[in-house]
């Protein structure tokens, strides 16, 4: 594997971490830690650092309810697990299979039809909830996103394959943290690329014919 | 006179101090968790159970800030303690840090019940902790081919030129349905409406494509 070049924030980290993220977004920076030894180990230290914060206080619960609950805990019975969509290994586009890590393919089977997009773009939307949306986006060789802003924040996991921006190049693992500042135009050269993509807001094209989209961006962002 | 209570009463504050949390420390911990998973030892669980409730309780009540949500953290949380003991190990990571992951989890599940419904994503799809079967996976992940290319100006030139005609001033040129009603010589309905059929029939054309 490749090295990766780009991770998410500390910051990120901590919040994937103590359960404050999007759980969309947490889908994606999880899926990022599957495939990034180093930030397995940071996202380690992390939980033993919160563990240590979090549980080093003491409340003071009352002797007869504290024997209580022991009580009731001692004579329980095991806690049925809910039931879960099975994990998938693989996210398939017509008869392309892609090897996807534990975190995307535990929900995996929540994903939504592809649809082709203009310019050599593919997406298939994955929902956890009404608020919690995510995207595989599939670019084959030489297609390209239009110039856009975002309204919120943008992350964009590489699963397989290259992309470029005007900034940098991004492969297998590479994790890319965007606000609303920040334009970019991914595309791809001569590698096709698969991404999975969280955004909080819709996406706002700034250029071109591109501009057509934005009424409807909703269609493809949504 | 005075003096000497308050030296004893300081005295006897510090002693209970160092007397109440008894430091445990993670070997302690984990050894009570192996023999709740080996011999369900009732003994075993109450230490646990005196150490980390109050540190539970303490955690959740900052968390939720209502003292009976947080007891019920405290006893989801220590339920599972009990009956999943076995799916500790200490080379992940201490005792302190698995029970917090627990909690964790479940002050997640608890947030969400009460903003969401069945078929919701639970924490465990998120953070496996007490799944069976963890995987732990860093293989490369691979495959690709190719497929065909679109161009948004196709399906664009597509539209009836009427409706393209209103599309192309607005979202090209940039200019307000006020100003293609002005310039057109149309009433600002018929621009209105010609835009919505536009989009729509834009709409259509991608989708025909999936």
């Amino acid at each position: 594997m490749s090295k990766i070049k780009f991770h998410p924030s500390e910051e990120l980290l901590v919040n994937y971490v103590s359960g404050q993220l999007n759980a969309a977004l947490a889908v994606v920076v999880g899926t990022h830690i599957d495939m990034c030894p180093r930030c397995r180990a940071v996202v380690h230290d992390i939980e033993v650092h919160l563990a240590t914060r979090e549980l080093h206080q003491t409340s003071p619960v009352a002797e007869p309810q504290l024997t209580a609950m022991l009580e009731s805990i001692l004579s329980s019975e095991a806690p049925a697990m809910p039931e879960r969509p099975a994990l998938q290994e693989h996210v398939v586009l017509e008869s392309k299979s892609f090897k996807v890590p534990p975190s995307l393919g535990r929900h995996a089977a929540r994903m939504g039809p592809w649809s082709k997009m203009p310019g050599g773009l593919w997406r298939s939307p994955l929902e956890l909830s009404a608020e919690e949306r995510m995207y595989l986006i599939y670019m084959q060789e030489n297609a390209k996103l239009p110039e856009h802003t975002h309204r919120g924040n943008e992350a964009t996991l590489v699963i397989d394959g290259v992309f470029h921006d005007e900034h940098d190049e991004y492969r297998d693992g590479d994790f890319i943290f965007l606000d609303s500042d920040q334009h970019h135009t991914p595309h791809t050269a001569d590698e096709s690329c698969l991404t999975l993509a969280f955004l909080d807001a819709p996406l706002h094209f700034t250029s071109g014919v591109a501009r057509l989209l934005n009424p409807f961006s909703s269609l493809f962002f949504r | 006179m005075q003096v000497m209570p308050e030296k004893r009463n300081t005295r006897q504050y510090m002693s209970t101090v160092r007397r109440e949390p008894q430091e445990m420390t993670a070997e302690h911990l984990g050894q009570l968790l192996a023999e709740v998973a080996k011999t369900r030892s009732r003994v075993a669980f109450s230490e646990l159970f005196r150490h980390f409730a109050p540190r539970l309780q303490s955690f959740a009540t900052r968390q939720f800030g209502n003292e009976q949500t947080a007891m019920d953290l405290v006893q989801e949380t220590m339920t599972n303690v009990w009956h999943k003991a076995h799916l500790f190990s200490p080379e992940k990571g201490s005792p302190t840090t698995w029970i917090f992951t627990i909690a964790r989890n479940i002050r997640f599940d608890i947030l969400r019940k009460n903003r969401h419904r069945q078929n919701d994503v639970s924490a465990e799809d998120l953070w496996p902790v007490l799944s069976e079967e963890m995987s732990d996976s860093d293989e490369d992940f691979a495959l690709d081919t190719r497929i065909l290319l679109q161009e948004i100006g196709e399906y664009y030139l597509q539209l009836p030129d009427a409706q393209r005609e209103v599309v192309e001033q607005i979202y090209i040129e940039g200019k307000s349905q006020q100003e293609v009603s002005d310039t057109l010589g149309i009433p600002l309905g018929t621009v209105k409406s010609r835009t919505r059929l536009a989009l729509q029939k834009l709409r259509e054309l991608i989708s025909e494509q999936n």
